[in-house]
């Protein structure tokens, strides 16, 4: 009997598609459609038109917390991607007795999110914490904080403990990448008279330019989707000053239960990230083409 | 290109229609006709766990045709998500936790709150409260709620020994507050603390603060939404607040530190005060079982509102209008409240509401006193969370944490919350 060519190859997809339809598209479906209504998540649904987005317009609060997760972002590329590449850097130069180094690195990245947020929220605190406690003792009283209830150290505090975990990963994903490169290049560099510095700025950087460029994204659609840390280190205090995008509809769904106005929150969300993803990767794309020119 | 793009139309619809299928997605929710009784409520505790899990054994020897599923949820779970998401549910429970006011109206007003005006005045619980307690338990005529507990929602708990050192006595007055702060700070004690970071634990007490100064009925109206918050009145209230944040009487990390963490300065006796509500009575036995503790209600404030309220709620369980199981419910309800159980929960420091537990030798004598002086409150003032509209509460909440933590001024601070609620 001839095969059904026309339809077979579609029958291996549908186990797939159906996982994906039902796991994203359906609600990514229904949360726009939600976004539509004045909806508690069990009463009666109204249809109230573009009213949700009206008012996430006019939401100072909604519009602070892009503020503050650029900022997140910003310095998280600093303290993950930038640290990661430099602690990449260093262990890729001596990688005898490196193991135990990128093992005690890479640790962070292993524990549970909610575990660190808890573990960091004791190292912070004013009263007990570790940090103030250390402070004291170095005879630097005059640099304690409330770290955590303090409207200007909050934010850069909860990006801290967000690189202290991170780092390690990125170092991961640049030592395989480093790892990659031809050890004739680094050779002939060498024979060239280039040191270390030089060896890392001049040769391994750029010839792993596309891991960079994923790390990056990663980083950055990454700081959009953050929530734990924020959720348990502050819940968004002190006086909105963590406020994020997500820990902020979560808290318009899951307290208030405005289901509709979360649902446009997270609408913007989705559409910012996306669009961001989109420009990132285009520019990224670009350049080499400029290169070449 | 369009057989192409028909079939991925045809593709994208497809799957559309296989979501739609695999969720079979219900917002009506329902109760389950099976011959399980389910209950929900916020854990109570290890103590009390132990005591309801010993009930519904009960339940279970005297019915062996049922099976009683008891769902213990993380308390701030329960309170916002967590409820709805369970009534909304293929096995909806059959009996649910809920705080008296603005949440109870609202499950009745959604149909989740069954008529118990039958139960309670000739069925199985009959007999067992004082029926002046049913009266804020009524909506529309109907008894929707079986009480449980009555929580003092606020006090100001003090270190005895502390007090005693430093030769202070307990604060009555406003003015006395203040200067037992500064006196706890010259010697280097912490005045009063609190985990704010919630903002419901100071937000409850200076919430009271604020009714205790422009009335009960200008807050109360307020937080219903039928009048502004930015009046004089609530700006003067605010500026209390904003004299508790000059005298430093709260620890400088009050907005940065949970609730727990904020007892913990309590318990471990570096803060003389801690504004929290009763349920520090079981916490402190269990966690610092040395400290000797008692409380004083809010000190008298300046203002119109009657100085001697207190802030609390009753606290009880709702029969699902939708289950099918509601007589074997509210069967269940007589029994947690039977003489024998009351007792139980009494050795488990927490005192219901029935007439017997009035009778109750082993209760903690601060817990009886919390319980007497809410029955003869001369008024009680609910918290804004339970009372009224969670995002008012909130937005109210949000401002006193601002004052209090020396961010805005008292006449921002109140402008703040009316911008913020439209």
């Amino acid at each position: 009997m001839k095969p059904n060519r026309t339809v077979t190859p579609y029958l291996f997809l549908v186990p797939a598609m159906a996982v994906f339809g039902f796991a994203v598209l359906f609600p990514v479906i229904m949360t726009f459609a939600y976004s539509f209504t004045e909806w508690n998540g069990y009463g009666a649904m109204v249809f109230v038109g573009i009213d949700n987005y009206v008012k996430a317009a006019q939401d100072v609060l909604f519009r602070d917390s892009f503020v503050h997760v650029l900022i997140y972002i910003a310095i998280t590329i600093v303290l993950e991607v930038v640290v990661g590449l430099v602690l990449a850097g260093l262990v890729s130069v001596r990688r005898r007795g490196s193991l135990w180094f990128r093992v005690a690195i890479f640790t962070p990245v292993m524990l549970p999110m909610v575990v660190v947020a808890v573990l960091w929220a004791f190292v912070y605190n004013n009263d007990f914490g570790l940090l103030n406690a250390a402070l004291q003792t170095l005879g630097l009283e005059d640099l304690q904080r409330v770290w955590l209830g303090d409207t200007s150290t909050a934010l850069i505090a909860v990006s801290v403990v967000s690189g202290w975990v991170y780092a390690g990963f990125y170092m991961t994903i640049f030592y395989a990448a480093f790892n990659q490169v031809p050890t004739e290049v680094i050779e002939a560099a060498r024979l060239d008279g280039a040191g270390e510095w030089q060896l890392f700025r001049r040769i391994k950087v750029p010839m792993i330019r596309n891991a960079i460029t994923v790390a990056l994204l990663l980083c950055i659609t990454g700081g959009f989707q953050g929530f734990d840390l924020f959720y348990v280190m502050t819940n968004g205090g002190p006086y909105g000053a963590t406020e994020i995008p997500t820990t902020y509809l979560v808290k318009s769904v899951f307290t208030f239960q405005n289901v509709g106005y979360g649902s446009a929150m997270a609408v913007v969300l989705t559409v910012v990230v996306v669009g961001l993803g989109l420009i990132f990767t285009r520019v990224n794309r670009e350049k080499p083409e400029e290169v070449r020119s | 290109m369009p057989v192409t793009r028909k079939k991925t139309l045809a593709a994208v619809a497809a799957l559309s229609a296989t979501a739609l299928i695999l969720t079979g997605c219900s917002a009506d929710g329902g109760s389950s006709d099976d011959n399980v009784l389910r209950i929900a409520m916020g854990s109570p505790g290890e103590a009390q766990i132990r005591v309801w899990d010993d009930v519904a054994a009960q339940y279970e020897a005297a019915n062996p045709d049922v099976t009683v599923e008891m769902n213990y949820q993380d308390d701030d779970l329960y309170q916002t998500i967590g409820l709805p998401n369970l009534l909304n549910g293929r096995n909806a429970p059959d009996i649910y936790f809920e705080w008296a006011g603005a949440r109870l109206e609202q499950r009745a007003a959604d149909g989740f709150a069954a008529d118990l005006t039958e139960a309670v005045t000739s069925g199985p619980i009959a007999g067992l409260f004082d029926d002046e307690v049913f009266t804020s338990l009524t909506v529309d005529g109907a008894v929707v709620m079986v009480p449980h507990s009555a929580d003092v929602t606020n006090v100001l708990w003090y270190n005895e020994d502390i007090f005693a050192d430093a030769g202070l006595t307990p604060p009555t007055t406003w003015a006395e507050l203040l200067d037992t702060c500064d006196a706890l700070n010259a010697e280097g004690i912490i005045p009063i603390a609190s985990g704010n970071k919630d903002l419901w634990a100071a937000g409850n007490w200076l919430a009271h603060l604020t009714s205790r100064v422009v009335g009960e009925e200008a807050y109360s109206s307020a937080l219903a939404g039928d009048t502004d918050f930015n009046t004089p009145e609530w700006i003067e209230a605010f500026g209390y607040v904003e004299e508790l944040a000059d005298h430093n009487c709260v620890n400088e990390s009050v907005n940065a530190v949970d609730d727990n963490e904020g007892a913990q300065l309590f318990f471990q006796g570096k803060a003389a005060m801690h504004a929290i509500g009763s349920w520090l009575v079981s916490w402190a036995i269990d966690e610092a079982p040395d400290l000797n503790f008692d409380y004083v209600n809010l000190p008298a404030m300046p203002g119109e509102g009657n100085q001697e309220s207190v802030i609390g709620v009753v606290t009880g369980y709702v029969v699902n209008a939708k289950s099918t199981k509601q007589d074997e419910a509210a069967e269940f309800l007589a029994l947690l409240n039977s003489d024998e159980n009351v007792q139980q929960f009494i050795g488990a420091e927490l005192t219901p509401m029935t007439l017997s537990a009035a009778s109750g030798e082993d209760i903690d004598s601060r817990t009886a006193s919390l319980t007497s002086l809410l029955e003869t409150a001369p008024a009680i003032v609910l918290p804004p969370d339970n009372g009224y509209d969670l995002e008012t509460a909130n937005a109210l909440y949000a401002a006193l944490a601002e004052v209090l933590g020396g961010q805005s001024s008292p006449a921002d601070a109140v402008a703040g919350i009316d911008q913020k609620l439209g």
